[in-house]
């Protein structure tokens, strides 16, 4: 079964009473919201939240053990799903790059094109060199990933993420393993994409990025949504306790 | 000092009669070793492949069930002719199939025998070294895949393949000198290798040490050419520790006029 997508009017992703276990380890619980095209959400939260499994989970390279995920009003946890399909309408951007080293950067953007979307060589090649020029890679569209910075990795993975035509990009955590040095170019990249209402869903620890680009901001505790809300009520006026906390820790470093 | 020059003299005798048979058999040697070390990779990666193909609880019952019974297959062939001497799988093979078949069948061919048999067993081997080549290869090679919505024949064969092919390059290597050296077993079934012109030529001429000395001598070379050229494969495979810059396209795109390097080609023609 083939997933179209843009063929409702219903939100992007539609997450419903999602859970998931690792054993007894309740990882997740009972998570719920929706993501409507052009939006960007940011979730914060400290370490072992939850975070990053929740994207995991979004795209299934954790598969949920409760509740549903809705793309586009189909439940894509339903037997019988086209799980590759799906994923390829939704962009990942790993903290680990996540780059295929056998490949040259023009070509890692392009295997997914052609693999995938079965587009010929040289349109996949024009779509890669436009997202490359985007995040300002051009000239390095011969370069291995292994000769390049993780800065510069990182953007490649962005590029190739956009290359596909994803209807949302999710970004786990994309800055965590950068040098300082680097950590800006690539939160300049996210920006600049925001400003084109690309849809992003963004676990991250960049607080002025989650401020300052973000409509709506997470606060993942134990597995839940603690708290949510605007970025100004968020970080201005933060009602749980938890999330006090946890900014407060975070703005004394 | 009488002796070294009695062996030379005695490896002369042999090379005049049986040079051009010595020969032929090093051809046929390295022409078994080369085709079923070949053949042997494809069933190694197809097993490995299959092999790692994963599965979970939320998949059909067929499915786990199809993917469960190919993983015993797999690892039953692996043990069996990993673990019984090639010498006798030959034997094993070679006259089994007309025993069982009661004469039905036969192998017309010694050359399609052997190969089949070296085949099977550098399989055996291969398919262990690819299920390790594959899981020595970062998890998130296949993750990155995954995501953008690869299937796991497509993550197979365009990203975590190629790396593991590198990976497992002197595996390849190794299976195949011992290749050249093992398939001197397949005179039991009278393949006409290196080592069976060695027999022959003793069997007339009584010279067993020359012609052993002849016989270490070629192998020897054989494997240390093997090695050589195997050592510049894996170092082509690993490429060049630098790259270009596209400077040109960066200045043409910075003057506002971007073309793609096809179009360039073809305006130094104007």
């Amino acid at each position: 079964m083939r997933i179209k997508p843009s063929v409702t009017d219903a939100p992007i992703l539609s997450i419903r009473h999602l859970a998931k276990t690792f054993g007894k380890n309740k990882v997740l619980n009972d998570i719920d919201f929706d993501v409507e095209a052009g939006e960007v959400i940011s979730v914060i939260g400290s370490s072992g939240s939850g975070k990053s499994t929740l994207l995991r989970c979004i795209n299934l390279l954790e598969i949920p053990t409760g509740g549903e995920i809705l793309f586009r009003g189909r439940n894509i946890l339903d037997r019988g799903v086209n799980i590759p399909e799906y994923r390829s309408h939704v962009g990942m951007v790993f903290q680990s790059f996540n780059l295929f080293h056998n490949m040259t950067v023009l070509d890692n953007c392009v295997v997914g094109q052609m693999k995938v979307r079965q587009r010929s060589r040289a349109e996949a090649e024009e779509k890669a060199r436009y997202y490359l020029d985007k995040v300002g890679l051009l000239a390095y569209v011969d370069a291995r990933p292994r000769q390049i910075s993780g800065g510069q990795k990182q953007r490649v993975a962005i590029a190739r993420a956009l290359a596909m035509d994803p209807e949302v990009l999710l970004f786990d955590e994309p800055t965590s393993a950068l040098d300082p040095e680097t950590v800006g170019e690539v939160l300049e990249v996210m920006r600049d994409l925001a400003g084109e209402q690309i849809t992003m869903l963004v676990v991250t620890h960049e607080m002025a990025f989650a401020r300052d680009v973000s409509q709506r901001v997470f606060f993942m505790h134990d597995g839940v949504i603690h708290e949510e809300g605007s970025p100004e009520s968020i970080f201005e006026r933060p009602e749980k306790q938890e999330t006090q906390e946890f900014l407060s820790r975070f703005l004394a470093r | 000092m009488g002796k070294f020059q009695e062996l030379i003299l005695d490896i002369g005798d042999l090379w005049g009669q049986y040079g051009a048979l010595y020969l032929r058999g090093i051809r046929s040697t390295l022409v078994l070793a080369l085709v079923a070390t070949a053949i042997g990779c494809v069933i190694g990666f197809a097993s490995g492949v299959l092999n790692t193909i994963p599965y979970t609880k939320n998949d059909s019952l067929l499915k786990r069930f199809v993917l469960k019974t190919i993983r015993i297959v797999i690892r039953i062939y692996v043990e069996l002719f990993r673990g019984t001497p090639m010498l006798l799988q030959a034997v094993f093979i070679f006259y089994g199939l007309p025993y069982v078949t009661n004469n039905m069948y036969r192998f017309n061919s010694i050359w399609l025998a052997s190969i089949l048999i070296v085949s099977i067993n550098t399989g055996a081997y291969m398919a262990e070294s690819v299920r390790g080549g594959i899981l020595s290869i970062d998890p998130g090679q296949t993750e990155g895949a995954k995501a953008i919505g690869m299937n796991h024949v497509q993550t197979m064969t365009s990203v975590i393949l190629p790396q593991a092919l590198r990976n497992i390059m002197p595996q390849i290597g190794n299976n195949f000198i011992i290749n050249v050296k093992d398939t001197s077993v397949m005179f039991i079934i009278g393949f006409p290798d290196f080592f069976a012109a060695h027999r022959s030529a003793v069997g007339a001429t009584y010279l067993y040490f020359p012609s052993a000395t002849v016989e270490m001598a070629g192998y020897l070379t054989l494997t240390l050419l093997a090695s050589f050229i195997l050592r510049s494969i894996e170092k082509k495979m690993d490429g060049d520790r630098h790259f270009e810059l596209a400077a040109a396209d960066q200045l043409v795109m910075a003057a506002g006029t971007y073309r793609h390097r096809g179009e360039k080609e073809a305006s130094y023609e104007d």
